[in-house]
């Protein structure tokens, strides 16, 4: 694999390539966060462990700005900061895992493979369909820059039909996704919902295909 | 009395206060409307007298019985109604007794050339039964409206109150975890008002505190972490394969050197944290002269100069100090370190004694410090960008400071001509 490790403790640093190298990858050291920014654009490593503390633009700052520039290799975060805002913080702005100093060297290995098994497929922090934008973080969604206010529910069964943009989700589908067990299929809350939807979004934003389900409309 | 609440204990004042001021103004009333009384009695007896004189003297006869009272003639000699001696003082002039449940009046008389006394009397009965009637209403409205005023007081107190109810239900919410939290104020601006606003200034004060503790714990445990971080890896690193002995070597001398790491950050840590506990870093002070002072520290990094071919160069004019020559000892060892690991060339100790003072320098021949770094170059925690990578944890400054001003002392940091100066002006005597 080819690795990128972003820390700015020299002895960290070589300590990690040493023993990464000795596994058999490639490994490229950046020191600064504006160093790794070029380098993760320039080539397409396989992951990214990076460490928060940096000099410069800080670790959640290189993060989010690689995921703004389509930069989609996993990232693996490494610091002495185990706060839980520091973690959230961490894995809200686009890192895929999060691992607290000291960590144990057969971790990080395992941690890694975990990571390249997923693959390096979009993984978008705010999800965003034709003018819809939708940050499950935040728990905020936007219509063209209007801020729309959405209950949880409609949140939930909007987030099901922009995780599957253009496919068409049957009742079953959507009450499976945002309704739990205790809603039986027969009844319509499904519609009732997506009514809601309609009425804040836009009566034409999610069409109907007939005998089939609902779609979002792009 | 301390056991009752305030309400209670304000409605008992307020009632007890009120008891006495009503029992003062009842015994006023009831001794005015006595005098009072006394005087139209006084008065009405004179007027008869004067009438019944007047008809005395016209040769008439006393009517035997009046409504208002009696009137009599009485002799020398005196009577059941009067004795003797009481005629003779009438004979001079008139007047009042009380005699039997009546008052008297003795008026001298004239009647056929024979002095008399005319005694005119009348009964007291009306005036006690009035005042009986006052004291007895007296005695049913008094209470009747202590307890009325009673009841009002308690309810005042209790709705005067209520906002301090309410506000002390608020602080007990706000625990160490809300700490951003501020108690509503009321709308006047009153007693009340003050007391929330002196709170909140209170709870401003310790959120910011709280913070300044939490921020430096999580710094401190970041400092910890990275050495001991170092350290694991290292170790684990070498253990995953079997190595040749360098290459062992290495990984010790490595692992050597982050517990060398370790314990001065833990040294330090202390040291600031002690400093924090009391107020002031306790000092174990003793007569030292700062040359000898000096070439102690000098010689400690005398090895590590020598390998790696930087110069030490001591020039102190002998100043005797009174000081705690171990904390000294620390704080410029902090100094050269920091002159060794980030500076360049030669690194000066100099020690040079002026008007009760005695200032010890550190320099280096280096490129000094980054301008934007000198403002916060004591704070806790704080390294310029370059001392990051190179493992420093920002705290050898801040113990510089800590160091200087347990000695009544200060610390200032600058850029000189050849590079980074820091020096330490002490009090000759700390004590």
């Amino acid at each position: 694999m080819r690795l990128l490790v972003v820390e700015d403790e020299l002895k960290m640093a070589s300590l990690l390539r040493r023993g990464l190298v000795e596994e058999g990858h490639a490994v490229d050291l950046a020191r600064t966060g504006d160093d790794a920014l070029w380098m993760a654009r320039a080539v397409e490593y396989d992951a990214v462990l990076l460490d928060l503390m940096l000099p410069g633009i800080d670790g959640v700052e290189v993060c989010r700005r690689l995921r703004e520039a389509g930069v989609w290799s996993p990232v693996l975060m490494l610091t002495a900061r185990d706060a839980v805002e520091d973690r959230v913080a961490g894995l809200d702005a686009g890192a895929d895992d999060y691992l607290p100093k000291p960590f144990s060297f057969a971790e990080l290995l395992a941690r890694l493979r975990a990571l390249v098994r997923r693959g390096a497929g979009e993984r978008p922090i705010v999800l965003e369909v034709d003018g819809l934008r939708l940050d499950p973080a935040t728990h905020r969604v936007w219509r063209r820059d209007a801020e729309v206010e959405l209950s949880a529910k409609e949140f939930a069964l909007l987030e099901a039909f922009m995780r599957r943009p253009g496919q068409v989700l049957s009742r079953l589908q959507l009450l499976e996704h945002a309704w739990d067990y205790a809603y039986e299929n027969r009844s319509n809350i499904v519609d009732v919902y997506v009514g809601y939807l309609r009425e804040k979004l836009g009566r034409d934003s999610i069409e109907t295909v007939r005998g089939v389900g609902y779609r979002l409309s792009t | 009395m301390s056991g009752m609440p305030i309400r209670l204990r304000l409605a008992l004042a307020f009632t007890l206060a009120l008891a006495a001021v009503l029992a003062a103004v009842g015994a006023f009333v009831y001794l005015r409307l006595g005098d009072s009384l006394s005087e139209q009695l006084d008065d009405s007896l004179e007027a008869r007298a004067t009438a019944l004189s007047a008809l005395v003297r016209n040769g008439g006869q006393l009517p035997s019985e009046q409504e208002e009272g009696f009137a009599r003639l009485v002799g020398r000699s005196g009577s059941t109604l009067l004795t003797p001696g009481e005629v003779t003082r009438g004979r001079a002039g008139s007047f009042f007794l009380a005699r039997r449940g009546a008052r008297l009046l003795v008026t001298p008389i004239e009647r056929n050339g024979r002095r008399l006394v005319l005694v005119v009397g009348t009964s007291l009965d009306d005036r006690e039964e009035a005042l009986e009637a006052l004291l007895a209403q007296l005695a049913i409205v008094g209470p009747l409206a202590l307890l009325l005023s009673a009841a009002a007081g308690y309810l005042l107190a209790a709705a005067a109150l209520r906002p301090v109810e309410a506000m002390r239900r608020q602080a007990a919410a706000i625990s160490s975890e809300r700490l951003d939290r501020r108690l509503t104020l009321p709308g006047a601006r009153d007693e009340l008002r003050r007391l929330g606003e002196t709170l909140n200034a209170m709870l401003g004060r310790l959120e910011t505190g709280l913070a300044r503790e939490r921020r430096f714990v999580a710094d401190a445990s970041h400092e910890l972490r990275t050495p001991l971080a170092l350290l694991r890896t290292e170790l684990e690193l070498a253990l995953r394969r079997p190595r040749p002995p360098a290459e062992l070597e290495a990984a010790l001398r490595s692992a050597a050197e982050e517990v060398e790491r370790l314990t001065r950050l833990a040294e330090d840590l202390l040291v600031l944290a002690r400093a924090d506990d009391e107020g002031r870093l306790p000092l174990r002070c003793a007569q030292l002269s700062s040359d000898e002072l000096l070439e102690h520290v000098a010689r400690r990094f005398a090895a590590r100069a020598a390998e790696e071919g930087r110069k030490l160069e001591v020039a102190a004019d002998g100043t005797e100090l009174v000081a705690d020559r171990l904390r000294l000892e620390q704080a410029l060892g902090n100094l050269v370190d920091n002159a060794m690991r980030h500076g360049a060339g030669t690194v000066g100790l100099e020690a040079r004694g002026s008007n009760g003072c005695v200032e010890l320098r550190v320099s280096d021949e280096g490129v000094g410090f980054p301008p934007g770094f000198l403002p916060r170059a004591f704070d806790r925690f704080s390294r310029t960008d370059e001392a990051r990578s190179g493992g420093g944890a920002g705290l050898g400054l801040a113990l510089v400071e800590t160091v200087a001003r347990a000695h009544g002392g200060t610390a200032q940091a600058r850029n000189g001509e050849h590079g980074a100066v820091v020096s330490l002006t002490l009090p000759v005597d700390a004590e």
